[in-house]
């Protein structure tokens, strides 16, 4: 069978059993929207008082946090195979093991093996924060403008689909799930939230050359919302996103083989 | 000795095993009290004080309340749930020890573990980096100390009860993320509740998760004080024993109710 088929198998009985139960199925992709959405609600309210945030208005921000929680949602659901919490249970119980010994491609059936369908929620929420921020800002649209928008939600899927990929095969060798690599992810979404200049140095530093989120919001923000830019960086780095994305890919791809070649089951 | 007390000891030593788990978790934390702060900050822009809160008081506050989030385990705890679908609560209830005190020893020992491994350390080194407020009086100390253990007594019955749904429905974990997620908002965990208009701010500060997050916060920053701090207290006991007595309720009648299927 070719690997495309086997995906779509693999994912209509992970969505058939997750409609298992269709109530509690609508109230998870509900709650999971509303529970992120009131960490934007409660900084909006909290903006009021303030007006705005290191020169940046309500609308402004809704745009990038928005436009991040439609990205980290749409990962979570696509890539929830190898969300770390989980991957690291399924390796130290010897599933891996189950998985290597068919013959399939490993990525494939890993991507395949989890498919969270609540985090639709999670999509929604970011897509309503998307046209909130839209509705009350008037940006001056372009057709580059336009068409870059799509290009950096694509690329903000891959950044953050590597990241998963890269914590997952931490846990070949560590079998439990870590929660420091949470810093990278849930994190880095958070900080991808928020107009990167605001953070002291280290942070930014570690955000710029470590894991490179910078270049998947705040500067390509700096673009769409014409906003003047305090850290003073050339304007092409506003359009790097896709080509950062892909490296990012090819990384962390590089380093889950690596760590697939290096896999000692956990013997259990 | 005391069985309840050996529950906690045994729970406490459990918790400070995890070594490698509870240094991670506390780094991150770390961070995203950092991270909070410089949010904070940047929203004072100069300001010295806004609604009552000082730019210290909320810098001390994005530190603090990451110190404590591991501690009181508010918005993440579906331990007993599980024991319903794996049948271990079978067992449980059989033991010749209340089933809530059981819970609540073993819960206990988690969060002092915690405490002493994660909070600690975390707020120590937080203060390294930034100014914060101490509490100024060894009464004030005190005062913070016993909202904080009737803090985790709020936070323990919340979860307590929440995760009972386990006993009606085979997917209480749905449930339980909906009720967590409402919890986060009020507690003045995403932002504190004084920054929020008047009236979501008293709102929040009255229910349990405020009343279990952010009392604490308020007492050790000095935010509350005399009559307002006895209130908060008061107001603290208040959802204690009203929360036991529902889950004491709820709990008798899931009993009635419980099917163990296997196990």
């Amino acid at each position: 069978m070719h690997s495309i088929q086997i995906m779509r198998l693999l994912l209509k009985q992970q969505i058939k059993s997750q409609r298992q139960y269709p109530l509690s199925f609508i109230l998870e992709i509900f709650s999971s929207g509303l529970m992120i959405g009131f960490y934007f609600v409660s900084f909006a309210l909290v903006l009021q008082r303030f007006g705005q945030i290191g020169g940046w208005t309500i609308g402004e921000v809704a745009f990038i946090w928005g436009i991040t929680e439609l990205s980290f949602g749409s990962m979570d659901m696509l890539f929830s195979g190898f969300d770390y919490d989980t991957f690291g249970p399924m390796v130290r119980k010897g599933q891996f093991d189950q998985i290597l010994l068919r013959p399939v491609n490993v990525t494939i059936q890993v991507l395949g093996s989890r498919f969270v369908l609540r985090r639709l929620g999670r999509m929604m929420e970011g897509l309503i924060i998307i046209i909130y921020g839209i509705s009350i800002l008037n940006i001056d649209w372009t057709v580059g403008k336009l068409l870059y928008i799509p290009i950096l939600i694509i690329s903000q899927v891959l950044f953050f689909g590597s990241l998963f990929i890269i914590g997952a095969t931490t846990t070949f060798w560590t079998m439990e799930r870590l929660e420091i690599l949470n810093i990278f992810t849930y994190g880095g979404s958070e900080i991808m939230s928020y107009p990167m200049h605001i953070f002291p140095r280290p942070i930014r530093l570690i955000f710029t050359y470590l894991v490179p989120a910078i270049f998947m919001s705040y500067f390509p923000a700096v673009y769409i919302l014409d906003k003047p830019d305090p850290l003073n960086a050339p304007g092409l780095v506003s359009f790097l996103a896709p080509l950062v994305a892909s490296l990012m890919l090819w990384l962390a791809l590089r380093f889950w083989h690596f760590g697939i070649r290096n896999y000692q089951s956990s013997g259990s | 000795m005391n069985a309840f007390l050996s529950i906690v000891r045994i729970s406490f030593r459990r918790q400070l095993t995890y070594r490698a788990a509870n240094l991670s978790g506390m780094a991150t934390n770390l961070f995203f009290g950092f991270f909070r702060a410089a949010v904070l900050i940047t929203l004072f822009n100069e300001r010295s004080s806004v609604s009552g809160l000082t730019i210290q008081g909320a810098i001390t506050y994005a530190g603090l309340s990451q110190a404590v989030i591991g501690y009181l385990s508010f918005f993440h705890w579906y331990e007993l749930m599980q024991t319903v679908y794996d049948g271990q609560v079978g067992s449980d209830l059989l033991k010749p020890q209340n089933f809530l005190k059981y819970w609540l020893g073993i819960d206990t020992g988690r969060a002092f573990g915690s405490l002493l491994v994660r909070s600690l350390p975390l707020f120590i080194i937080f203060a390294l980096f930034y100014d914060v407020i101490l509490p100024k009086s060894f009464l004030q100390w005190l005062f913070f100390l016993l909202s904080l253990v009737f803090a985790h007594l709020i936070s323990f019955a919340w979860r307590f009860m929440v995760n009972l749904a386990a006993f009606w429905t085979p997917n209480a974990l749905g449930i339980g993320r909906f009720v967590f997620g409402l919890s986060w908002m009020f507690s003045g965990f995403y932002m504190p509740l004084d920054l929020f208009p008047d009236w979501l701010a008293r709102f929040s500060r009255a229910t349990p998760f405020g009343a279990g997050f952010y009392v604490p916060i308020q007492i050790f920053l000095g935010m509350v004080e005399n009559q307002t701090l006895i209130l908060s207290l008061g107001l603290q006991l208040l959802w204690i024993v009203v929360l036991v007595i529902t889950d004491h309720l709820i709990l008798s009648l899931g009993i009635r109710k419980l099917a163990i299927q296997g196990g």
